[in-house]
C-alpha cells in the first residue's frame, strides 16, 4: 500500500529533475569551464557543413579557420592585408611568367588524431594531400561552390572536372583512380614540393591559396566518414571540434598536436601602443576552449553580451544607440562594464541585383538607372546601418586597391525628378505600361523592411514592386537558378584583391556562377581578362576605373554601401585586432581577465 | 430555423457583454470594408513622418521604422484579419460539415476513412502543418496561400461535432420517419439532419473565424504569411526588435491591442452564441 502512495509523491519531483535535465541541455550552460582558459563567441547563423567545399558563407569560414587550414594564411596585424605561410614552408616561388608556383610544403605538421587514420593517429601532411584536397573540390560530385576560384587558372583543371562528370556517383566511388590521374598544372613533385601551372598569370592567386576551399584534407577522413566527412572535421588547426549541438553551439579544444603556430612580431606603432605585441613570439593559441554559441536572433545574442556571456559581440541595428553615443563613442554604461569598440571596414558591397535576362528589367537601361536614382540610400545607411558605411559608386570597397573615394556613379545619388525623366524616357512615364516586379529577400525582419522601403522608394517613380520574402536555402537556389527579378545582394571579400569583386559582373561568371546579375557586356569583359593577369599599378588601375565606368552606365545593379563593422568586446579578451578576410581567429586570442 | 434566430435575439438581447461584442466585431468589419474600399488608411505604405516618431495628435499611434503610419497599418491588418477569417472559415465549414454529416450517417467505411482522415491531420501539429502547407501550396506565399492553409486543416472539430450529432440523431424518430415515407440519403442529410445540427455548425464557424485571425498572426510573424502587406504579425515581428533596443512600443502595443480586442470580441460573442443555441437553456 505504500508504495505506491510515494511512488505518486515523488513522480512530479522526478518529472522535475527530468525536465530540467531536459531543458538543462537545450540551454546554454555558461557555467562550464575555466575562468581564463575559454572564449564564447556568436555566429547569426545555423552552420552547414564543416566541409571545406561547401565553405561558402562567413560563417562557415569562422568555424573552419578553427580546424582547417590552408597553404598560406593572412598576417594577423598586418594593415594591408599581406599572406605568410601557414602549412608552406615559404611564400610561393613564382616564375618570371607569372604562371608557374614553386611551392615547399611543411612535412612536420600532423592531422590531428582521428579514428580515420590508422591506430587513430594523424599523419604527417604532405604536398599530396594539397593535390588530393584540389581534386576532391572540383570533382562535380562534391557540389562544391568554390570552383569559380580555380576555374580556367590551373592548366588541366577543367579538363578533371570534366573527367569527373562521367564518374558514378558518391559515395560509390569516393576515392575512384581519376584521382590518381595527373593534372599537368596541379602537381606534387615530391612529398615536400608543389608545382602548380597557371593558364595565364594570376597575381591574386596567392590569395586563393588562402581560402577555406583549398584547406588540406587527408583522403583516409573523406573515405572513412563518406556521406559523413562534412560533420567530421579533421585538419591541422588549433583547434579539434569537441562537440557540434545542431542550432545552438560549437565547442572547439586546443588541438595538442597543433605546434607550428606562433603569434606575430610585426606590427605597426599603433599595434604596439594597444599592446598587441606583448605576446610576439608564443605559440599558439593562447585559449584552451572555443565556444561558439548559433544564434538566429540578434536579441538574444545581444542581451548574453551585455550579461558578460559572451566575450564579443556585433551590435544589432536596433540596439545602436544603447551602445553609442552621438559622437560615435562607446556609451558610458557600456564602458563601465570593461566593453570596447572597434571598427573596421568590412571590404564588402551590399548591392540589389537586377536579372539581366528578365524581359523587361534587362532590356530597358534607362529603367534600372531611374531605379538607381530613385533609392534612397542614404536613408538606408541611417535606419540599417546607424550611419555604419559609406554609399557605394562602384564594386570596389574601401581598403581594397582600385577604390577610388572621388569616384561617383552617374547614377549613384537620390534624385527622384531625374529618375522620372529617365523612367518616361525609358518608355513608362509614372511607371505606366510596366508590370509589377518581385523584390527577392531573405526571410527576416531586418530584410523585409530594407525590402519594403525599396519598394516605397520605388513607388515615388511609379515603379511597383512586391517583396517576397524566402528561406536562405531557397533563397540561393533561386539566385543559381535565375529564378528573380530583383534581389538583395551582398559580397564579402574572399581575398584582398579588386579582381574578386570585379568578376562578379564577368560574363562567363553567369549563374551558377556568381555573376547573378547574368550581366554580359564584351568590353567589360575585355577589360576584366586583362585587369586580372595585371598586378597592381597605373596600367590596371586605368583598366578599373573604365569597367566601373562600364558598370555604372549599365546599372545591372544598384550599388547600396561598403559596411564599416563596428564589434564590441570585454576587455578581458586581449589580443582582439579586427580582420576583415580570416574572420574570428582565435587562436590569437587570450582571455587576461575573469568573467564576472 | 426561424426559432434558432429568435433564441439568438433574445439571447444577445439581454446580454450587454454580448452585444458589445457584436457592436466591437461590427466596426471591425466596417474598419475592413472601408479599407478595403480604399476610403480608410489608403496611404499605408507611404512615408509621411520621421521613423519612430511617437504617438502625436497628427499620428494618433506614432509612425513605424519607414515612416509610415502606425494607425493606417493597424485598419488595414484588420482587412487583413477580416478576410482570413472569413475565406478560411468558408472553406473549413462546409468541409467539416460535409464529412461529419457523411461519416455519421453512412458509417461504414466512410466514416472509417474520414475518422482516419482527422485523427492523422490532427496528429501533427498545427503550426508545424501550416508551415509546410504555405510553403508547398503551389499558390505561393501570400493572402490566398494562408486561407487556403487555415481552410484546409481547421474543418476537424467541426467534422467531429458533427459527427457525433449525426450519430445521436439518425436513430430519432424525425429521420426514421423520413426515411419510411421514402426520403432520399441525400435529402435526409441536407433537408432534415444539417438544420438540426446547424447550431453546432454556427459555434463552430465563430470558433474557426477567431482561430484563424490568431494563426494569420503566427504565420506573418513567422515570415510565411501575409507578404507586401500590413498584418498584424508583420507589425509584432517590426515592433519586436524596436521594442527592446529603441522603447519603441507603439506599434507593438497598437498592433497586440487591435488583436487583443479583435479576440475578447468574438471570445465574448461565441459565448452567448452557445448559450443562446444550448437546447438546455430556455
Amino acid at each position: 500500500m505504500t508504495k505506491p502512495v510515494w511512488g505518486a509523491l515523488f513522480r512530479p519531483l522526478w518529472l522535475g529533475i527530468l525536465s530540467m535535465g531536459i531543458l538543462g541541455s537545450c540551454t546554454p550552460d555558461w557555467g562550464r569551464g575555466e575562468p581564463g582558459s575559454v572564449y564564447r563567441g556568436a555566429l547569426i547563423a545555423n552552420l552547414k557543413t564543416f566541409d571545406p567545399a561547401q565553405a561558402s558563407d562567413s560563417y562557415s569560414n569562422q568555424s573552419q579557420f578553427q580546424v582547417y587550414e590552408a597553404l598560406y594564411e593572412y598576417k594577423y596585424l598586418a594593415r594591408p592585408y599581406e599572406i605568410q605561410p601557414c602549412l608552406a614552408a615559404a611564400l610561393p616561388e613564382v616564375s618570371a611568367d607569372g604562371r608557374v608556383y614553386i611551392i615547399r610544403v611543411r612535412t612536420d605538421i600532423e592531422f590531428q588524431d582521428d579514428p580515420a587514420f590508422p591506430g587513430g593517429k594523424g599523419r604527417r601532411i604532405n604536398a599530396h594531400d594539397f593535390v588530393y584536397s584540389i581534386k576532391r573540390l572540383v570533382d562535380v560530385r562534391t557540389q562544391t561552390y568554390g570552383w569559380w576560384i580555380f576555374d580556367g587558372k590551373v592548366a588541366g583543371l577543367n579538363d578533371f572536372r570534366a573527367a569527373s562528370e562521367k564518374l558514378p556517383p558518391l559515395p560509390d566511388s569516393v576515392h575512384p583512380a581519376l584521382y590518381d590521374r595527373e593534372v599537368a598544372g596541379l602537381r606534387a613533385l615530391d612529398d615536400s614540393t608543389l608545382r602548380i601551372e597557371l593558364t595565364r598569370p594570376y597575381p591574386y592567386f596567392k590569395y586563393i591559396l588562402a581560402m577555406p576551399y583549398a584547406a588540406f584534407v587527408a583522403h583516409e577522413v573523406v573515405d572513412h566518414y563518406g556521406p559523413e566527412f562534412l560533420n567530421h572535421p579533421v585538419g591541422t588547426g588549433p583547434y579539434v571540434l569537441k562537440e557540434w549541438r545542431r542550432g545552438l553551439r560549437l565547442t572547439f579544444e586546443r588541438n595538442p598536436k597543433y605546434r607550428h603556430g606562433f603569434y606575430p612580431s610585426e606590427g605597426t606603432a599603433e599595434d604596439s601602443a594597444n599592446g598587441l605585441l606583448a605576446d610576439s613570439g608564443k605559440a599558439l593559441p593562447f585559449i584552451d576552449r572555443a565556444e561558439l554559441y548559433i544564434y538566429n536572433e540578434t536579441q538574444p545574442m545581444w542581451l548574453n553580451f551585455l550579461r558578460g556571456n559572451l566575450d564579443r559581440s556585433s551590435i544589432p541595428k536596433d540596439n545602436y544607440s544603447q551602445a553609442v553615443d552621438p559622437e560615435r563613442g562607446l556609451r558610458g554604461e557600456i564602458a563601465e562594464k570593461g566593453v570596447t569598440l572597434t571598427r573596421m571596414w568590412q571590404l564588402d558591397l551590399i548591392y540589389m541585383c537586377f536579372n539581366m535576362i528578365d524581359p523587361v528589367l534587362g532590356k530597358h537601361k534607362k529603367l534600372r538607372q531611374a531605379m538607381s536614382l530613385a533609392y534612397d540610400v542614404e536613408t538606408v545607411l541611417d535606419r540599417f546601418y546607424n550611419g555604419r558605411g559609406i554609399r557605394a559608386q562602384s564594386f570596389i570597397p574601401p581598403e581594397i586597391s582600385g577604390f577610388d573615394s572621388s569616384f561617383r556613379s552617374p547614377y549613384g545619388t537620390y534624385d527622384v525628378e531625374r529618375a522620372r525623366r529617365l523612367l518616361a524616357e525609358a518608355g513608362f512615364p509614372g511607371g505606366k505600361g510596366l508590370p509589377a516586379f518581385s523584390y527577392l529577400t531573405i526571410a527576416s525582419t531586418e530584410m523585409r523592411q530594407r525590402g519594403e522601403h525599396f519598394a516605397q522608394n520605388m513607388a515615388a517613380i511609379g515603379v511597383k514592386v512586391n517583396v517576397e520574402s524566402c528561406t536562405w536555402p531557397e533563397y540561393l537556389e533561386r539566385m543559381q537558378n535565375r529564378k528573380f527579378q530583383i534581389v538583395g545582394a551582398s559580397w564579402m571579400a574572399d581575398y584582398p584583391d579588386p579582381e574578386n569583386f570585379m568578376q562578379l559582373l564577368y560574363g562567363p561568371n553567369k549563374p551558377p556562377g556568381e555573376n547573378n546579375a547574368s550581366y554580359q557586356n564584351d568590353a567589360y569583359d575585355r577589360l576584366f581578362e586583362k585587369a586580372s593577369v595585371l598586378s597592381d599599378g597605373p596600367e590596371r588601375f586605368a583598366l578599373i576605373e573604365r569597367m566601373k565606368a562600364i558598370a555604372a552606365e549599365d546599372a545591372p545593379w544598384i550599388f547600396v554601401v561598403h559596411r564599416q563593422a563596428a564589434v564590441l568586446s570585454y576587455k578581458r579578451l586581449g589580443n582582439l585586432k579586427s580582420h576583415a578576410v580570416a574572420e574570428s581567429p582565435i587562436k590569437y586570442y587570450k582571455i587576461v581577465g575573469t568573467r564576472k | 430555423m426561424r426559432d434558432l434566430w429568435a433564441r439568438i435575439r433574445r439571447r444577445f438581447g439581454r446580454d450587454v457583454l454580448a452585444t458589445t461584442a457584436v457592436v466591437v466585431i461590427a466596426l471591425y468589419i466596417l474598419a475592413g470594408l472601408l479599407a478595403l474600399a480604399g476610403v480608410l488608411a489608403p496611404g499605408y505604405s507611404q512615408q509621411i513622418g520621421e521613423a519612430y516618431a511617437p504617438p502625436s495628435a497628427a499620428h494618433p499611434l506614432g509612425l513605424d521604422v519607414l515612416g509610415r503610419s502606425v494607425w493606417e497599418r493597424v485598419v488595414q491588418g484588420s482587412r487583413v484579419a477580416l478576410i482570413v477569417g472569413f475565406f478560411s472559415t468558408v472553406i473549413a465549414i462546409p468541409l467539416g460539415t460535409v464529412l461529419g454529416l457523411v461519416a455519421g450517417y453512412f458509417r461504414g467505411w466512410m466514416d472509417a476513412f474520414v475518422v482516419w482522415l482527422y485523427s492523422t491531420l490532427d496528429a501533427v501539429p498545427t503550426i508545424l502543418l501550416l508551415l509546410a502547407l504555405a510553403l508547398v501550396l503551389p499558390t505561393g506565399k501570400g493572402l490566398a496561400t494562408v486561407c487556403i492553409a487555415l481552410g484546409v486543416t481547421s474543418w476537424v472539430s467541426t467534422c467531429r461535432f458533427v459527427r457525433g450529432e449525426v450519430i445521436r440523431q439518425k436513430e430519432l424518430d424525425y429521420v426514421r420517419a423520413a426515411r419510411s415515407v421514402g426520403a432520399t440519403d441525400s435529402r435526409i442529410l441536407f433537408v432534415h439532419l444539417l438544420p438540426n445540427v446547424l447550431h453546432l455548425v454556427l459555434v463552430q464557424a465563430s470558433l474557426v473565424f477567431v482561430y484563424s485571425i490568431k494563426s494569420e498572426v503566427i504565420l506573418s510573424y513567422l515570415g510565411v504569411g501575409v507578404q507586401n502587406f500590413p498584418s498584424w504579425g508583420v507589425m509584432i515581428d517590426d515592433a519586436r526588435l524596436e521594442l527592446v533596443g529603441r522603447g519603441v512600443w507603439w506599434q507593438f502595443a497598437a498592433a497586440t491591442a487591435a488583436l487583443f480586442v479583435l479576440v475578447l470580441a468574438f471570445n465574448l460573442f461565441n459565448d452567448a452564441l452557445k448559450d443562446a443555441l444550448d437546447p438546455k437553456e430556455g
